[in-house]
């Protein structure tokens, strides 16, 4: 057990655990922010993504030490002016079914726009590969990435 | 008498006892959405068909005196989007403004009955069918009460007064908000009868209003079961057994020496449980046990012997189901005559938050907090376990992250293991499923055997049907288990043959039921998940013999239903149906009713080796009223994907019962780069609304093995499609 200093969201948060303890349950248990989700625990479904220095990470998968000093993004305090967008589009669009699986697909939707601000379909395809959706939203999401690529550029 | 399932023949079905609704008595119910008999304890009194009371409204809509408006969403809301649309009902009738409009899940508490059974349940398409009239009235009710509440304090006629956006107006009184109304209109008396709105006056129904829930699961702060957090809260993982086997030990010393855990416990049916101050040390204290499980050899629990087991039964006569005719004979005098076996494998519905469920239980009341289809009986099945009434029990429905029928379970089996942890700790108890725990924890679709023999005379016509279906049905372990026994029959097995719409004048349908120690339950259209395939494919193969069109076969072969006729003059127009594809694409068609509604695919399909690429789907669909236009898109969608997923790559397979799949790298689900461009069209129609959560799904398969035919000739029958084709 160590104490470690999280910085989330904009804010510095200390920790007790092991340090193999994936940043999601951390996040999730300990610090009770519990917007990024588990779905898989295998980084094969991109539900628990969040940003690290702005890189799409999944956070089942990343131990709590290996972010200690780096700055992590949660869905809980997506802002900037891609983030804002990404959130727009997707609630004017009525993306989400379920849900569940949209924290982690709006996090690498804003990590790809932040990357590539006019990403093409097959951009799309790429990057978000790795968030599945059970309820089958990928349609409105490559919608409403679109839509927020043209927000942002026109912002 | 409401018409709370329009396109049902009849109303024989509907409510089989009057007087003996009361409390106590386990009632029986045959939905007419073709749902097997179900039973449920019934805590209540009469179910929720009494509109002539107040409480009616003022259980659903709560108004606020700065004029903002809670309506009470009494079905889970699992991604289908009610809590939208069964908010659009009440808020079109009741003179609002959307955007004003927040919605909240309902307790457990008889005034949230399905209208259809004395149970709360969210499942078999219903939702907005069933609360079409319903909800409408509520809204009406509540409008008519807030101007009766005016035309008192004014000390004028009610019919003098207007309500609209939010506000009751009189010409000379000037306006009052409902806010400011809300007090007195609770204690008024609704009329009767109650005038619902022309839909040609509609203002919110037939719109894409935004969904309500589309900020908060947006921005993180939606809540599922899994996230539900309560003060002193432990956190349990379970060791399960392999279908049929005994718990042969573990390592107890080294499940003990991780840092967090608090205890292990042997809970019933070979289970257990490892519970921790948080998940993490959950899994790791279990992992770190290394449970060992003694397996069952029993032939039906590995794959070899299951299939051999259900082939050899498929050859051997099942229980007559229906008889048509002289099937017989007419096969004897057909031209020719195609023998198709077909194979469907269990699948798990493998939604995005595995199973999971909270419990707190203080010895005298509890509170359950799970994203169930079915809570009330959840709760009842909580009361025996707790040893408590159910009123004593609170029960708050989350959100759900996915169901497609896995948390309508029968068994209770995610509440009843909360819930005897919760007893024992008398502290909160969040049992949480891995994604390992979710994929090989039972209830799935039944893997399913059919053969069908079926003659075409000279002119083409269909000589004799003679169907056969192997499988095991979804009612185990329920109270109708007796009953199913002695009939043989399990109406969700046969739905989508034994009403099959076309005209076989010679037919003949068997069912033999299998049982085996894997559990079963409702996935995503159920029965028509199987039977669609079949028939959809065997038309075609049908059509081919008869050298016809398979549209234009369709259309002579289903003459009597003006819907079907509609869904397919429809995908004909709109998938330009017969036009030249370019080379290596080809175009594949498919029409199922199901859960009342008609859904009609034309699919575009090219094939890479075994490789199914499917780039595009043109949907007809014929639902009644479309309450939200896109919503009802997104459902159509999401059925399609649901399907595709499972004939490109579902196979559950046993090895001495365990299920060899565990997470999404063997157990493959559709993602982004696959996913097709769907178009969906909806036949206009008047007609109240009929389901649509599911109906999407049964003839995706069929269309798609339709088409793979016209690129290699071959007739694809076994289920995934990665299978079928090597």
């Amino acid at each position: 057990m160590a104490a470690y200093d999280l910085s989330i969201n904009g804010k510095i948060v200390r920790v007790e655990t092991e340090a193999d303890m994936p940043v999601l349950w951390a996040v999730r248990d300990l610090v009770g922010l519990t917007g990024t989700k588990y779905s898989c625990g295998m980084a094969l479904c991109g539900a628990c993504t969040i940003l690290v220095d702005g890189e799409p990470l999944r956070s089942c998968v990343t131990t709590v030490s290996a972010v200690a000093g780096r700055k992590i993004t949660t869905i809980e305090g997506l802002e900037g002016k891609i983030g804002s967008a990404v959130q727009t589009a997707w609630q004017d669009l009525s993306v989400p079914q379920c849900g569940y699986c949209q924290s982690g697909q709006i996090l690498a939707a804003t990590a790809l726009l932040t990357q590539k601000p006019k990403p093409t379909d097959q951009d799309i395809d790429t990057a978000m590969a790795g968030n599945i959706c059970r309820c089958g939203t990928y349609a409105d999401i490559r919608r409403a990435i679109h839509k927020a690529a043209d927000l942002v550029k026109r912002s | 008498m409401l018409n709370l399932f329009p396109g049902q023949p009849s109303r024989r079905d509907f409510l089989k006892t009057g007087a003996a609704l009361t409390s106590g008595l386990v009632v029986a119910f045959t939905l007419p959405t073709g749902f097997a008999k179900l039973a449920f304890a019934q805590d209540a009194k009469a179910p929720n068909l009494d509109f002539s009371s107040a409480a009616l409204p003022n259980a659903f809509i709560k108004i606020s005196p700065d004029n903002s408006i809670r309506l009470i969403i009494n079905k889970l809301e699992m991604g289908q989007g009610v809590n939208t649309s069964l908010a659009q009902l009440i808020a079109e009738e009741l003179e609002c403004e959307w955007e004003r409009i927040s919605c909240e899940s309902a307790p457990v508490a008889p005034v949230y009955n399905a209208t259809f059974m004395p149970t709360q349940m969210a499942g078999g398409s219903s939702s907005v069918t069933s609360s079409w009239d319903q909800l409408r009235t509520v809204g009406a009710m509540a409008r008519e009460m807030l101007i009766a509440a005016a035309a008192e304090k004014w000390g004028v006629p009610a019919k003098e007064i207007r309500a609209e956006n939010g506000a009751v107006h009189h010409p000379k009184k000037g306006s009052l908000s409902y806010g400011e109304l809300a007090d007195a209109a609770a204690r008024q008396t609704p009329p009767s009868p109650i005038p619902l709105k022309d839909p040609k006056q509609f203002k919110i129904i037939g719109k894409s209003v935004k969904r309500v829930d589309a900020a908060d699961k947006s921005n993180g702060k939606a809540i599922f079961s899994s996230d539900v957090k309560v003060p002193d809260m432990l956190y349990a993982v379970i060791a399960r057994p392999p279908f049929g086997a005994t718990l042969q030990g573990f390592d107890e010393k080294a499940a003990k020496k991780i840092s967090g855990l608090k205890e292990i416990v042997k809970i019933g049916g070979e289970k257990v449980a490892f519970v921790a101050s948080n998940s993490w040390a959950a899994m790791k204290a279990r992992d770190a046990a290394k449970v060992q499980w003694k397996l069952s050899d029993d032939p039906l629990l590995s794959q070899d012997g299951l299939k051999k087991i259900f082939m050899e039964t498929l050859e051997k006569p099942g229980t007559p189901v229906k008889t048509v005719g002289k099937p017989a004979e007419a096969l004897q005098k057909a031209k020719r005559t195609l023998d198709a076996t077909y194979e469907f494998p269990y699948l798990a519905h493998a939604c995005m938050e595995p199973m999971n469920c909270t419990v707190a239980f203080d010895g005298k009341k509890a509170h359950i907090w799970a994203g169930h289809q079915m809570p009330t009986a959840d709760r009842m099945a909580a009361s025996k376990v707790l040893g408590l009434p159910p009123e004593n029990i609170e029960v708050t429905t989350t959100y759900a992250g996915g169901s497609f029928g896995r948390r309508a379970n029968k068994d209770s089996d995610f509440v009843i293991e909360a819930s005897t942890l919760a007893k024992k700790f008398k502290k909160p108890v969040q049992v949480i499923w891995t994604r390992e725990d979710d994929t090989r924890g039972g209830y799935y679709r039944p893997m399913t055997m059919h053969r069908v023999k079926a003659g075409v005379d000279a002119r083409g016509r269909v000589s004799g049907w003679d169907h056969k279906i192997v499988g095991q049905g979804v009612m185990v372990g329920s109270v109708f288990a007796a009953n199913i026994d002695k009939t043989g029959i399990d109406p969700t097995s046969i739905e989508g043959v034994d009403n099959t719409p076309y005209a076989i004048p010679d037919f003949q349908l068997q069912l033999q039921l299998m049982k085996t120690p894997v559990t079963t339950l409702w996935w995503r259209s159920v029965g028509h998940t199987h039977t669609a395939y079949v028939m959809e494919t065997f038309i075609d193969e049908l059509a081919a013999a008869a050298q016809k069109d398979p549209l234009k076969y369709r259309k002579e072969m289903i003459p009597k239903s003006p819907r079907h006729q509609a869904v397919l003059d429809l995908l004909a127009k709109e998938s330009d149906w017969g036009k030249k594809m370019p080379a290596g694409r080809a175009l594949g068609l498919a029409v199922h009713e199901s859960f009342n509604s008609v859904v009609g695919h034309v699919v575009e399909v090219s094939l890479n080796g075994t490789d199914v690429k499917v780039h595009k789907i043109v949907s007809a669909v014929h639902c009644g009223t479309v309450v939200n236009p896109k919503g009802a898109q997104a459902q159509v969608e999401s059925a399609i994907v649901y399907g595709l997923s499972a004939c490109l790559y579902g196979d559950l397979t046993l090895e001495k019962g365990q299920v060899k799949q565990g997470n999404f790298h063997d157990y493959q689900v559709v993602r982004m780069p696959e996913m097709p461009i769907i178009e969906v069209y909806f036949v206009p129609s008047k007609d109240a609304p009929t389901g649509l959560g599911e109906p999407g799904l049964p003839p995706l398969a069929p269309a798609i093995a339709n088409a793979i035919f016209k690129l290699n000739g071959k007739r694809v029958r076994t289920q995934p499609f990665s299978k079928g084709l090597v």
